[in-house]
């Protein structure tokens, strides 16, 4: 019985990973990768911040933006040959930044820019720069590469409303002409415009008192320096829109069976449809298997203090088990028509390869659970 | 050792999903009846805590939940709001720079002003006195952001005196910096689950607490934690049972990552560790805080 994600494995360009932190997300990402290029399709995995075990498994250790091909050593356990080659990269969000300056800035308005301590905080600090970032790198990964699938995944989004949010909010950032239109004569004339009668001059000093007169005028030359680049973020930023709306484009919305992460979850997938964005399947993952009437008989035929143990076990088992259950009738009803599919919890964390692929098997329907 | 009820702040951080909220909740409920006058807040999140104890939601403004206990969700823009009319005095004046288009992009872009005023609003209360010139309140207790986000939050008073001209927004910041870096005003509790990403996250945002803000780990929390159950010869006797055998296995090995996370911070933190175990009540509220509550009850009072 495959699940939705077998035909979005052999049919898009672009599966996005989201969902809260902690889920996850990196492993569901990884593992959709690794399964499409043992189907054979070409696939690249773009990771945030993995884990150590989890990057080592795939042979990655270069960090910054550089896409390596996971070697043939790496994929040995699973005993498979796959048809096409799997790489994997890892987002340095900084760097990415930087790029993105560097192409659509003149020489000498870079070095302004990224010398400028706003620019830091544009490119680390802002709400939703994350976000947008890995959007961007996703849209210049797939107009330049020859991947036929990109896996992404995503940043550890406290608001499900950034991730969608962001390249709105990064771009109205700044699409700044008010700022423009105010500030430039009295940037001009060297001084902010503290004329009585000109209303900007009048709230830029009620800013004045909150900020200090020379950060505002430290914040409006940089706003004026990058106000220029407008055009050029407009218009990657119009790719970027187009990219996610794109029938070849699919979201993974990846949960945990906690109540706080499905709530998450049935808010994210809220925001998906209202963005008019395909979302291909919910994932739920470590779910607890609940133990089966043979485990409870076989049980009962042990000496008293291991069955009392046993037992023990089996019923914080089923607690778990019912919970989980829950929860899940709880998702699907709120999100009616949405396939899920599950992943049962491993006895260990999933960090190396063949736990991978097994991850890989139950998202595409080779195994299922419950 | 000291015990968390001889300081003022508690700050509660860790990875995202290890159950910071259920201990903030916990801790909260504990100092509240110690007697301490508590506020326990939330930054800008979905409330948990007013939930977990059964109570309606406090929302933007300082609520009463039960005797001794206060909750509240810090949320930017009232925070913003009432810092404005700190600075400005006028509602009029607020209205007419913070409610304009302008000056919201240029609020926006202010770098870490946000992180500023919320940590402020907090800051502001653990320093608000009653007209009597008691504390107003004895205890707050900050369910801080996770990692990433929490070492951002936090280190907006250090990184605002490295970067922003004298002024105001400095004076603001060098006060809050005081107080976090203050060890009997202010404790650090690292919430953590015994699993490898967890732990690590907890290593490293003890690290950068004490780096960029100067801030020393009071303690660990090691939450879901699986108590020792089955020996050697109870795997061993089961070997005739491979389900129950891996059953077993799975608890058995779970422990064991348990007792490993729990060395793996003692030795890295130079902190102690308070393991809560998993509880397995169909239902998460009131009664669960309370038994995590008396789990927590060395780490509240320094009892050994």
């Amino acid at each position: 019985m495959s699940t939705p994600l077998a035909p979005a494995l052999a049919g898009k360009r672009v599966l996005i990973c989201v969902g809260s932190g902690g889920v996850g997300k990196t492993t569901a990402a990884a593992a959709l990768a690794l399964r499409a290029s043992a189907d054979g399709r070409s696939s690249l995995v773009c990771t945030i911040d993995p884990a150590k075990r989890l990057a080592n498994s795939l042979g990655l250790t270069a960090l910054g933006n550089a896409e390596t091909r996971v070697p043939a050593t790496a994929l040995e356990p699973l005993g498979i040959q796959p048809r096409a080659p799997l790489y994997a990269m890892m987002l340095d969000m900084k760097q990415t930044w930087d790029e993105l300056i560097a192409r659509v800035a003149s020489p000498e308005q870079r070095e302004r820019i990224l010398s400028n301590r706003f620019y830091q905080s544009l490119s680390t600090a802002l709400a939703g720069s994350q976000e947008y970032i890995s959007m961007e790198k996703l849209w210049e990964l797939r107009r330049s590469s020859n991947y036929e699938l990109i896996v992404l995944d995503t940043p550890p989004t406290a608001h499900a409303l950034d991730f969608l949010d962001a390249p709105n909010r990064v771009l109205d950032f700044l699409d700044n002409d008010a700022a423009k239109f105010l500030l430039t004569p009295a940037l001009k004339a060297g001084k902010l415009g503290m004329s009585l009668f000109n209303r900007g001059g009048y709230v830029m000093r009620g800013l004045a008192k909150f900020t200090g007169t020379e950060m505002l005028q430290e914040l409006s030359n940089f706003l004026l320096a990058i106000s220029s680049l407008n055009e050029g973020f407009r218009e990657r930023a119009r790719g970027v829109r187009q990219l996610l709306e794109d029938p070849n484009t699919g979201f993974v919305l990846v949960t945990s069976p906690h109540p706080e992460r499905m709530d998450e979850a049935i808010h994210f997938h809220k925001m998906l449809k209202q963005h008019r964005m395909e979302v291909v399947s919910l994932v739920v993952n470590r779910v607890h298997p609940m133990p089966t009437p043979s485990l409870w008989e076989d049980a009962a035929t042990l000496t008293p203090s291991r069955r009392a143990k046993v037992e023990e076990t089996l019923r914080e088992q089923q607690v778990m088990a019912e919970q989980d259950h829950a929860g899940i009738a709880q998702l699907q009803a709120a999100c009616p028509g949405v396939p899920i599919v599950q992943v049962p919890r491993f006895a260990m964390d999933v960090h190396d390869i063949s736990a991978l692929w097994r991850t890989g098997r139950y998202l595409v329907g080779d195994e299922s659970h419950g | 050792m000291a015990g968390l009820l001889d300081k003022r702040l508690w700050i509660v951080s860790g990875k995202g999903g290890v159950g910071k909220s259920t201990v903030a909740a916990a801790l909260a409920l504990r100092s509240a009846r110690a007697g301490k006058r508590t506020l326990v807040c939330e930054v800008n999140t979905q409330e948990r805590v007013s939930r977990f104890l059964e109570r309606p939601e406090a929302g933007p403004e300082i609520r009463l939940l039960e005797e001794n206990l206060w909750a509240v969700n810090v949320r930017p823009q009232e925070a913003m709001r009432e810092y404005g009319l700190m600075v400005l005095r006028f509602e009029t004046l607020y209205k007419t720079v913070f409610e304009n288009r302008l000056s919201r992009q240029f609020l926006r872009f202010i770098p870490s002003l946000q992180e500023l005023v919320l940590l402020g609003k907090i800051m502001f209360h653990l320093q608000e006195k009653l007209p009597d010139g008691r504390w107003r309140f004895d205890t707050i207790v900050m369910d801080a952001p996770a990692t990433g986000h929490a070492i951002s939050f936090l280190s907006v008073p250090q990184v605002l005196i490295q970067t922003v001209p004298p002024g105001p927004m400095a004076r603001e910041a060098q006060k809050m910096r005081d107080l976090l870096v203050d060890p009997s005003v202010t404790a650090a509790v690292l919430v953590a689950l015994p699993e490898e990403m967890p732990v690590n996250e907890a290593l490293e945002l003890h690290a950068a607490l004490r780096d960029k803000v100067s801030l020393r780990t009071h303690a660990a929390v090691l939450n879901q934690s699986f108590p020792e159950r089955f020996t050697g010869a109870d795997l061993e006797a089961l070997q005739g049972h491979p389900e129950l055998l891996a059953v077993a296995q799975a608890h058995h090995d779970r422990a064991t990552q348990a007792v490993l996370a729990g060395t793996k911070l003692e030795r890295n933190l130079h902190a102690p560790v308070y393991p809560v175990p998993r509880l397995f009540t169909p239902e998460f509220g009131r009664k669960a805080i309370e038994q995590v509550m008396e789990h927590l009850e060395p780490l509240v009072t320094g009892a050994k």
